[in-house]
Protein backbone atom coordinates (compact mmCIF):
# COMPACT_ATOMS: atom_id res chain seq x y z
CA UNK A 1 0.00 0.00 0.00
CA UNK A 2 1.65 3.24 -1.11
CA UNK A 3 0.79 6.05 1.26
CA UNK A 4 0.80 8.65 -1.49
CA UNK A 5 -0.13 6.75 -4.61
CA UNK A 6 -2.94 4.34 -3.71
CA UNK A 7 -6.50 5.01 -2.58
CA UNK A 8 -5.98 2.94 0.58
CA UNK A 9 -2.77 4.80 1.33
CA UNK A 10 -4.32 8.21 0.79
CA UNK A 11 -7.24 7.26 3.00
CA UNK A 12 -4.86 6.24 5.77
CA UNK A 13 -2.92 9.46 5.33
CA UNK A 14 -6.03 11.62 5.58
CA UNK A 15 -7.86 9.72 8.31
CA UNK A 16 -5.00 8.48 10.50
CA UNK A 17 -1.59 10.06 9.94
CA UNK A 18 -2.46 13.72 9.30
CA UNK A 19 -4.99 13.93 12.17
CA UNK A 20 -2.51 12.43 14.63
CA UNK A 21 0.20 14.86 13.51
CA UNK A 22 -2.25 17.76 13.95
CA UNK A 23 -3.07 16.50 17.42
CA UNK A 24 0.64 16.21 18.26
CA UNK A 25 1.25 19.78 17.07
CA UNK A 26 -1.74 21.27 18.84
CA UNK A 27 -0.53 23.71 21.53
CA UNK A 28 3.12 22.79 21.01
CA UNK A 29 5.83 25.44 20.73
CA UNK A 30 6.34 26.20 17.03
CA UNK A 31 9.93 24.96 16.93
CA UNK A 32 8.90 21.55 18.32
CA UNK A 33 6.06 20.87 15.91
CA UNK A 34 6.24 18.20 13.22
CA UNK A 35 6.70 19.73 9.75
CA UNK A 36 5.58 17.52 6.88
CA UNK A 37 6.88 17.60 3.32
CA UNK A 38 6.87 15.29 0.35
CA UNK A 39 10.09 14.07 -1.25
CA UNK A 40 9.24 11.94 -4.28
CA UNK A 41 7.21 9.00 -3.01
CA UNK A 42 8.30 9.58 0.58
CA UNK A 43 6.65 11.63 3.27
CA UNK A 44 9.22 13.44 5.40
CA UNK A 45 8.54 14.48 8.99
CA UNK A 46 11.00 16.99 10.44
CA UNK A 47 10.88 17.86 14.13
CA UNK A 48 12.89 18.58 17.26
CA UNK A 49 13.05 16.57 20.46
CA UNK A 50 14.48 17.55 23.83
CA UNK A 51 14.26 14.69 26.32
CA UNK A 52 16.82 16.34 28.63
CA UNK A 53 18.73 19.58 28.20
CA UNK A 54 19.81 19.06 24.60
CA UNK A 55 17.76 19.74 21.48
CA UNK A 56 18.00 17.22 18.63
CA UNK A 57 16.95 17.74 15.03
CA UNK A 58 15.17 14.59 13.86
CA UNK A 59 13.81 13.34 10.56
CA UNK A 60 11.38 10.46 10.05
CA UNK A 61 10.71 9.11 6.57
CA UNK A 62 7.51 7.29 5.68
CA UNK A 63 8.61 5.35 2.62
CA UNK A 64 6.23 4.36 -0.15
CA UNK A 65 6.01 0.92 1.53
CA UNK A 66 4.82 2.49 4.82
CA UNK A 67 2.96 1.40 6.95
CA UNK A 68 3.82 -2.20 6.03
CA UNK A 69 7.46 -1.24 6.48
CA UNK A 70 8.14 0.82 9.62
CA UNK A 71 9.26 4.45 9.40
CA UNK A 72 12.95 5.25 9.20
CA UNK A 73 14.20 7.79 11.70
CA UNK A 74 17.55 9.50 11.79
CA UNK A 75 19.07 12.18 13.95
CA UNK A 76 20.45 15.14 12.05
CA UNK A 77 22.29 16.62 15.06
CA UNK A 78 25.77 15.12 15.47
CA UNK A 79 25.92 12.17 17.87
CA UNK A 80 28.71 10.10 19.36
CA UNK A 81 28.73 6.58 18.00
CA UNK A 82 26.68 4.45 20.35
CA UNK A 83 24.64 1.23 20.51
CA UNK A 84 21.52 0.99 18.35
CA UNK A 85 22.78 3.57 15.89
CA UNK A 86 23.10 2.61 12.22
CA UNK A 87 24.84 4.24 9.29
CA UNK A 88 23.74 7.80 8.59
CA UNK A 89 22.69 8.21 12.23
CA UNK A 90 19.59 6.12 11.53
CA UNK A 91 18.07 4.72 14.69
CA UNK A 92 17.83 0.97 15.12
CA UNK A 93 14.32 0.73 16.52
CA UNK A 94 12.35 -2.18 15.11
CA UNK A 95 13.51 -5.66 14.31
CA UNK A 96 11.93 -6.87 11.11
CA UNK A 97 10.41 -10.31 11.29
CA UNK A 98 10.56 -10.48 15.04
CA UNK A 99 7.88 -12.59 16.65
CA UNK A 100 8.27 -10.71 19.89
CA UNK A 101 5.56 -8.11 20.30
CA UNK A 102 7.79 -5.61 22.07
CA UNK A 103 10.24 -5.41 19.19
CA UNK A 104 7.89 -5.56 16.25
CA UNK A 105 6.30 -2.77 14.22
CA UNK A 106 2.56 -3.35 13.90
CA UNK A 107 1.10 -1.34 10.99
CA UNK A 108 -2.42 -1.99 12.23
CA UNK A 109 -1.80 -0.40 15.62
CA UNK A 110 0.86 2.25 15.20
CA UNK A 111 1.05 5.62 13.49
CA UNK A 112 3.91 7.89 12.51
CA UNK A 113 3.72 9.56 15.93
CA UNK A 114 4.80 6.24 17.46
CA UNK A 115 8.02 6.75 15.52
CA UNK A 116 8.39 10.19 17.09
CA UNK A 117 7.82 8.73 20.54
CA UNK A 118 10.25 5.89 19.84
CA UNK A 119 12.86 8.46 18.79
CA UNK A 120 12.24 10.40 22.01
CA UNK A 121 12.81 7.26 24.07
CA UNK A 122 15.92 6.41 22.06
CA UNK A 123 17.31 9.90 22.66
CA UNK A 124 16.56 9.65 26.39
CA UNK A 125 18.62 6.43 26.42
CA UNK A 126 21.35 8.19 24.44
CA UNK A 127 21.57 11.03 26.97
CA UNK A 128 22.13 8.47 29.73
CA UNK A 129 24.57 6.41 27.67
CA UNK A 130 26.54 9.59 26.88
CA UNK A 131 27.25 10.05 30.58
CA UNK A 132 27.54 6.49 31.83
CA UNK A 133 28.65 4.45 28.80
CA UNK A 134 25.80 2.04 29.54
CA UNK A 135 22.60 1.73 27.48
CA UNK A 136 19.88 1.87 30.14
CA UNK A 137 17.49 -0.63 28.57
CA UNK A 138 18.15 -4.29 27.83
CA UNK A 139 17.98 -5.50 24.27
CA UNK A 140 14.94 -7.55 23.35
CA UNK A 141 15.46 -10.90 21.62
CA UNK B 1 26.76 20.42 19.58
CA UNK B 2 27.77 21.25 23.15
CA UNK B 3 26.30 18.42 25.16
CA UNK B 4 24.68 19.48 28.42
CA UNK B 5 24.46 16.44 30.72
CA UNK B 6 21.72 15.57 33.17
CA UNK B 7 22.54 16.04 36.83
CA UNK B 8 22.68 13.04 39.14
CA UNK B 9 19.05 13.30 40.28
CA UNK B 10 17.74 13.83 36.75
CA UNK B 11 19.76 10.85 35.56
CA UNK B 12 18.42 8.60 38.31
CA UNK B 13 14.84 9.68 37.64
CA UNK B 14 15.15 9.11 33.90
CA UNK B 15 16.73 5.65 34.29
CA UNK B 16 13.97 4.59 36.69
CA UNK B 17 11.31 5.97 34.33
CA UNK B 18 12.73 4.26 31.24
CA UNK B 19 13.06 0.90 32.97
CA UNK B 20 9.55 1.19 34.41
CA UNK B 21 8.27 1.96 30.93
CA UNK B 22 10.12 -0.98 29.42
CA UNK B 23 8.63 -3.24 32.08
CA UNK B 24 5.24 -2.03 30.96
CA UNK B 25 4.07 -0.45 34.20
CA UNK B 26 4.98 3.26 33.81
CA UNK B 27 3.96 5.81 31.21
CA UNK B 28 6.63 8.35 30.22
CA UNK B 29 5.33 11.91 30.04
CA UNK B 30 6.59 14.56 27.62
CA UNK B 31 6.13 18.26 28.20
CA UNK B 32 3.44 19.17 25.64
CA UNK B 33 5.26 22.37 24.69
CA UNK B 34 8.86 21.29 24.15
CA UNK B 35 8.97 17.49 24.66
CA UNK B 36 11.17 17.66 27.78
CA UNK B 37 10.86 14.68 30.13
CA UNK B 38 8.01 15.48 32.51
CA UNK B 39 7.93 12.45 34.80
CA UNK B 40 5.87 9.28 34.76
CA UNK B 41 2.34 8.14 35.51
CA UNK B 42 0.50 4.87 36.02
CA UNK B 43 -1.74 5.70 33.08
CA UNK B 44 -3.05 8.71 31.15
CA UNK B 45 -6.49 9.59 29.79
CA UNK B 46 -7.01 9.14 26.05
CA UNK B 47 -6.85 12.87 25.29
CA UNK B 48 -3.34 13.11 26.76
CA UNK B 49 -1.89 10.00 25.19
CA UNK B 50 -0.27 12.07 22.44
CA UNK B 51 2.08 13.52 25.10
CA UNK B 52 2.80 10.17 26.70
CA UNK B 53 4.80 7.12 25.82
CA UNK B 54 2.87 4.09 26.94
CA UNK B 55 4.35 1.18 25.12
CA UNK B 56 6.54 1.90 22.15
CA UNK B 57 7.72 -1.26 20.46
CA UNK B 58 11.50 -1.17 20.18
CA UNK B 59 13.98 -3.97 20.00
CA UNK B 60 16.29 -2.63 22.71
Amino acid sequence: MGLLDTETGKRRLLTVEIPVIEKYNDGRDAQYRIRVSRVGGTLLLAYRLKPGHNVYEVETRLLSSYPTVPPETRILSPLKHCPHLLEGQTLCLWRQGSTRQTSRWDPGKFTCVFAVQAAWRWLACYELWHETGEWPLPEAK
Amino acid sequence: MDFRPLNELERRNLVTALRGNADGNRVLLMDPKDTTFAGTADDVPDEEVIHAIKSVPCHY
